[in-house]
């Protein structure tokens, strides 16, 4: 029963952010400087008769507070508003490049998930050695790389010098597939820099959180006792220390979407990969605030359920957890 | 008037952005092991920008109407030596008054198979005159009505002579498909399967991506030998440069100067510069509104001449464009060939500081107490400020260079970058334009020097005229030349218009960009260079008269 | 762009997390807080990795203080003619020239002061609005905690990068916009850590029953909350600095970024939107970015060896 009450305030709490930051959304977007009847003319003359009918089909001629209620209204039924720069619902737009971006991202978390927990598990493992030594540094130094310019350096090695991998969008260009395994293998092969560079950037962080927890996990008394106990280091290190060490890693887990997202607009920007990101990015050099809004909204969405679920799931695994 | 042409599209074209990694010059050959369409069939072309709507009243971008022009027809078209040629209207003749223009228009056949006739003509024209639509409303301004006698004949009755026909700027549209649309659905329609009478027919757009037309098999004209042509989008134009060398794409119509550099020696790649219809300008305001925040001191004609001396157009131009450029001077570009009026160097006012000084002496604002502002009589300092679009990387050059050649001279301006909606909103904001000088561009909207001379019009503030310029006798100069039939005399008008205009040194042209290019010389071949450039031009026959090689 | 780390579960904070949940020994003697700095500083030399980090420290003071003085930077001296523009390495130019023909030697050290301010100017209003918010929140408990709290994790949700990325599109490029913008999105993770060391305090102060003597909270505050918090603190803010000189470097680099004022972010969008990289003018777009990384490091280094020396759980120790 403490468990639904807890289960059920941390929904309730779901919703309120929910509601605050889709009314942040539209304040952020709305009460700053810009006319937009200007920002859709983007040439130096419109008609009257334009400028009337321009504000009438964005509803810019309501006051702000029934803008706002028709933009929850809208929001409840999917809508998002129309985009300046194509006149077309933003929805349909974020719906196109979505798909592009969750492919990214995805394929980019579970490596460094993955791959992360696993250094940073051998290096808490093997602490004082030289390849704990060698596991911290490069992890620094790979903290402090700039998303985008190890994301331009990769593509210039890799791309350019040795022709490995291609550099830019999702397909080559005009492409014609002899069968869906080709097209399959042109995706993977554009696929591949952008992860790469959304690993190395961001594994840093989790192998050192890794073995963080590991090592904290170690020095804890149950590990002695597991010891004396007589079980294997290997046994210990698996079953025990990972597994108790995986509270701090889930945590981790929800934060590297966040980041992923952020790193996701550097990434797509560089390669052309026409994701979420590159619309973003685009939007803002156009100014065009409906799509910018939109796609604020689905990231933060995003972050939002990815906390919730990575805190239910902390829950789950650490019974000891309660509200604070 | 409206801009055919968008300024900010304009903008965004001349100082885009380019972040993506390209390749090293030394780069080997393509490495793409996935088969590409047989090039012999498709064009292939590479741009930076795509268009923003498919709506041909609704778009402001020339992206936009590069593609719209293959799936529309005009009654005229502007051909490979732009002179006008036969589009739907195969003759048209001017009424003894000069204010009617008959058409005589040809069969053919929209992409969903029903018959044109003029009654499609005459409801565009009609359509755009009434709801006061589109980029092209500015040519219907004089529109009484339109007449259609029979299916095959069209005419354009105007209340005052057309010197600039506009069956040359208005695309054609079907009325079966556009009659029951109000102004606000206009607004919000994306014509995205858009029917016309053209050589092409719209077949895809991948936002983001590409947009793609195939050869209509059943238009008017003689037959073109691409099958399809498809335009992609690159986020970056070193990018772009690259997959021209590795033979991803035919034609790239736009390449900055420093990238186009590079391709000098590309292996099967022609690089080629053309002279342009644009330019990029210092804009002074000059608006005598009393609400204006402008500095009044603008308003003196000597400090705005004294601006101009003070800035050596050749080193903006080596400088920003890296030499791709003609040092700028009168209003049309030298693009405009004989239109364009050609004022010897020593009479211009540039590149001449120490006319600057004698000028700004002469006039009584010196430097006084040591200062090296120079002060007005009444001790008002010649301090201006100073604003350019941020992501022009050109104009934010150029800005510096002006602002440190004015220091030489005892000016002082102070630089502030905006983005480029922000500085639109800035200057425009007709009510009290808060700014003293610019620095931004303009296309012309038509081949025809009606467009750009158009701008410092008195109708023109609040709309086209961004540095709210009105003078009578200028205005009376530009009607003139807007109804005179007869070219010599014409000619003359728009040599004395410009001649005026330059005088008064309310614009600062600092130089006339060319249009560089580069296209492959292996894929297609029968590329016409032309002013203004082999595409993204005025002139659609590039496209239908590329062969395969 | 930011970095947030995990710290022991509860929270988030800035940098790689090399510590787990900081706890400093409460020290109210003078003489023991010297004995922490002195044990600081022994740290920082004794650990190989903050030996690099002072190294790179010393490094980059050198060259904040020494540039302008040794190398001036005018960005006026263009070049005279095109053949100028992206000149490979030479004795006349170091570091080769730029698309506008200007020294890219000096423009890199000039660049060099413009991202260090950024930095270091964001850190200080988001260390002070991310202290105070911690502090505060912390020592009064109750309703103010759980109404701080809410803020900040709603903060904490919002992407960050979009948001600074939106703020700055909005409000303009100048220097002053991206600090304040930079300065505003990263203090939800400062408040985080302050405000669980504020609450480890406070449970031991009411062990040692403060409280009861009727000491005023404001000198509570002052004499027994904040000279205890101040090194956590102080660690944070070196290891904040790197994240904002991050963040400086993305949204210029994006094109966000004062055209005019260059930073070493805006070094590299130029070298871009003119082509270096076609022209293989690796001059231009390599040392910006290597800037960055020391920089970033050295603060980051430095950070982590007084973090180590505060934190004795990560030690050489077993």
């Amino acid at each position: 029963m403490a468990r639904f009450r807890y289960l059920a305030r941390k929904v309730a709490w779901l919703a309120v952010t929910l509601y605050g930051v889709v009314t942040f959304n539209f304040l952020l977007f709305h009460v700053l400087p810009g006319n937009p009847v200007r920002l859709l003319a983007r040439s130096g003359h419109l008609t009257p008769q334009t400028v009337a009918d321009i504000t009438k089909v964005y509803g810019l001629n309501h006051p702000l507070g029934e803008q706002y209620l028709i933009y929850l209204r809208g929001l409840l039924h999917g809508q998002l508003g129309l985009s300046y720069t194509y006149r077309e619902p933003v929805g349909t737009l974020l719906g196109q490049y979505l798909g592009n971006t969750v492919l990214l991202l995805a394929g980019a978390t579970v490596l460094t998930i993955v791959l992360g927990t696993g250094v940073g598990v051998v290096a808490a493992n093997l602490r004082g050695s030289k390849y704990d030594s060698a596991t911290v540094t490069t992890s620094v130094i790979g903290w402090a790389l700039p998303t985008f310019w190890t994301g331009l350096i990769l593509a210039f090695v890799l791309g350019v010098w040795l022709h490995a991998f291609p550099i830019f969008g999702e397909q080559t260009p005009n492409a014609i597939y002899t069968s869906s395994l080709q097209r399959f293998e042109d995706i993977a092969a554009h696929l591949f820099l952008p992860t790469l560079t959304l690993v190395v950037v961001n594994i840093a962080q989790f192998v050192l959180v890794a073995r963080a927890s590991v090592i904290e996990v170690l020095s804890e008394d149950f590990m002695t006792t597991a010891i004396a106990k007589g079980l294997t280091p290997r046994r210990i290190l698996w079953r025990h220390a990972v597994r108790n060490a995986m509270l701090p890693i889930v945590t981790s887990s929800a934060l590297l979407i966040g980041l992923v997202v952020a790193g996701a607009i550097e990434v797509e920007t560089v390669y052309s990969w026409p994701g979420m990101g590159l619309l973003v990015y685009n939007a803002v050099l156009d100014r065009d605030y409906p799509v910018i809004e939109g796609a604020f909204l689905v990231f933060a969405i995003v972050v939002l359920l990815v906390n919730f679920a990575s805190d239910l799931l902390y829950q789950a695994l650490d019974p000891r957890v309660r509200e604070a | 008037m409206s801009a055919e042409s968008n300024r900010r599209e304009f903008m965004k074209r001349a100082g885009l952005l380019a972040l993506t990694v390209p390749a090293a010059a030394t780069v080997l050959d393509a490495c793409a092991s996935v088969a590409t369409s047989a090039k012999a069939s498709t064009i292939r072309v590479g741009w930076a920008i795509e268009p923003d709507t498919m709506n041909p009243l609704t778009t402001y971008s020339t992206e936009a109407v590069e593609v719209l022009q293959l799936i529309y027809d005009n009654l005229i078209h502007t051909g490979l030596d732009l002179k006008p040629e036969p589009g739907l209207a195969t003759s048209w003749s001017y009424s003894t008054d000069g204010k009617s223009i008959t058409y005589q228009l040809r069969k053919a056949t929209w992409h969903d198979g029903k018959p044109f006739t003029s009654a499609d003509a005459g409801f565009t024209f009609e359509l755009i005159k009434s709801k006061q639509v589109s980029q092209y409303a500015q040519w219907v301004t004089d529109l009484t009505s339109a007449e259609t006698p029979d299916p095959a004949t069209l005419v354009l009755h105007f209340a005052k002579p057309q010197a600039f026909n506009p069956g040359l700027a208005v695309p054609i549209i079907p009325q079966h498909i556009w009659q029951s649309m109000s102004a606000s659905q206009i607004q919000k329609f994306a014509n995205s399967r858009p029917v016309g009478t053209g050589p092409y027919r719209f077949v895809n757009w991948i936002k983001g991506q590409s947009i793609e037309i195939s050869r209509n098999e059943t238009w008017w004209g003689t037959r073109p030998a691409a099958q399809k042509v498809t335009w992609i989008l690159f986020q970056n134009e070193d990018v772009m440069a690259q997959s021209l060398r590795t033979g991803a794409v035919d034609i790239c119509p736009e390449i900055p100067p420093t990238i186009w550099d590079g391709l000098a020696g590309a292996q099967n790649v022609k690089a080629v510069s053309m002279p342009s219809f644009s330019f990029h300008h210092i804009g002074i305001n000059v608006s005598e509104n009393p609400k204006s925040g402008g500095n009044p001191l603008l308003k003196d004609r000597v400090i705005r001449q004294a601006l101009s001396y003070a800035v050596d157009r050749k080193q903006l131009v080596d400088v920003a464009l890296a030499g791709h450029g003609i040092p700028g001077s009168t209003l049309l570009p030298a693009g405009f060939g004989e239109w364009h009026l050609d004022i010897p160097l020593s009479q211009q006012y540039n590149a001449n500081q120490g006319k600057a000084k004698a000028l700004l002496d002469a006039a009584g604002y010196t430097l006084r107490n040591g200062s090296s502002v120079r002060t007005s009589k009444d001790g008002k300092p010649l301090t201006f400020r100073l604003i350019a679009i941020q992501s022009t990387s050109v104009d934010v050059a150029a800005a510096q260079l002006f602002r440190d050649a004015c220091a030489k001279v005892g000016i002082q301006l102070n630089l502030t970058t905006l983005d480029a909606n922000s500085l639109g909103n800035t200057v425009y904001n007709s009510k009290a334009p808060d700014w003293d000088i610019f620095v931004w561009g303009w296309d012309t909207g038509v081949y025809d020097p009606d467009y750009l001379l158009g701008v410092p019009l008195c109708n023109q503030i609040g709309s086209n005229n961004d540095v709210y310029y009105c003078n009578r006798h200028y205005d009376q100069l530009y009607d003139e030349q807007a109804t005179e039939l007869d070219h010599a005399t014409r000619r003359a008008l728009v040599h004395q218009a410009q001649q005026f205009y330059y005088d008064d040194a309310a614009y600062i042209i600092m130089w006339y960009q060319d249009k560089l290019q580069g296209y492959r010389t292996d894929t297609w071949t029968g590329w016409t260079e032309v002013n203004g450039g082999i595409i993204l031009n005025f002139t659609r026959d590039n496209y239908l008269k590329a062969r395969p090689v | 762009m930011v970095r947030p780390a995990v710290e022991g579960g509860l929270g988030r904070g800035p940098g790689p997390d090399l510590t787990l949940s900081a706890q400093l020994a409460v020290e109210t003697d003078a003489d023991a807080r010297q004995t922490a700095l002195r044990r600081v500083w022994r740290y920082v030399l004794a650990d190989p990795l903050g030996r690099v980090g002072l190294v790179l420290f010393v490094l980059v003071v050198l060259m904040a203080v020494g540039g302008p003085l040794f190398f001036p930077f005018n960005p006026a001296a263009v070049a005279s003619s095109s053949a100028g523009l992206l000149r490979a390495p030479s004795a006349a130019h170091w570091l080769g020239t730029d698309e506008l023909g200007r020294d890219v030697f000096r423009e890199f050290l000039a660049a060099a002061h413009i991202s260090l301010l950024v930095g270091l100017a964001a850190t200080a209003i988001s260390m002070v609005l991310g202290a105070a918010t911690g502090i505060v929140a912390g020592f009064y408990g109750r309703w103010t905690d759980t109404i701080l709290m809410r803020i900040t994790d709603f903060f904490l949700v919002l992407p960050q990068l979009p948001l600074v990325i939106a703020l700055a599109a909005f409000f303009g490029q100048s220097i002053g916009i991206i600090i304040l913008v930079i300065g505003m999105t990263g203090w939800p993770t400062t408040a985080r850590i302050v405000r669980s060391q504020v609450l480890s305090l406070r449970e031991r102060m009411f062990v040692t029953r403060v409280r009861s003597l009727g000491t005023s909270n404001l000198r509570i505050l002052r004499v027994h909350i904040l000279p205890n918090v101040m090194p956590l603190i102080f660690a944070n803010t070196v290891l904040v600095i790197g994240s904002a000189i991050l963040a400086e470097a993305t949204l210029s680099f994006l094109g966000l970024g004062d055209p005019v004022q260059v930073s070493w972010g805006t070094m590299l969008h130029f070298a871009f939107s003119s082509g270096a990289i076609g022209r293989a003018a690796w001059w231009y777009f390599v040392p910006p970015g290597v800037g960055i990384v020391l920089v970033v490091l050295a603060f980051t280094l430095t950070g982590h060896a007084i973090d180590q020396a505060l934190n004795p759980r990560l030690r050489g120790s077993r």
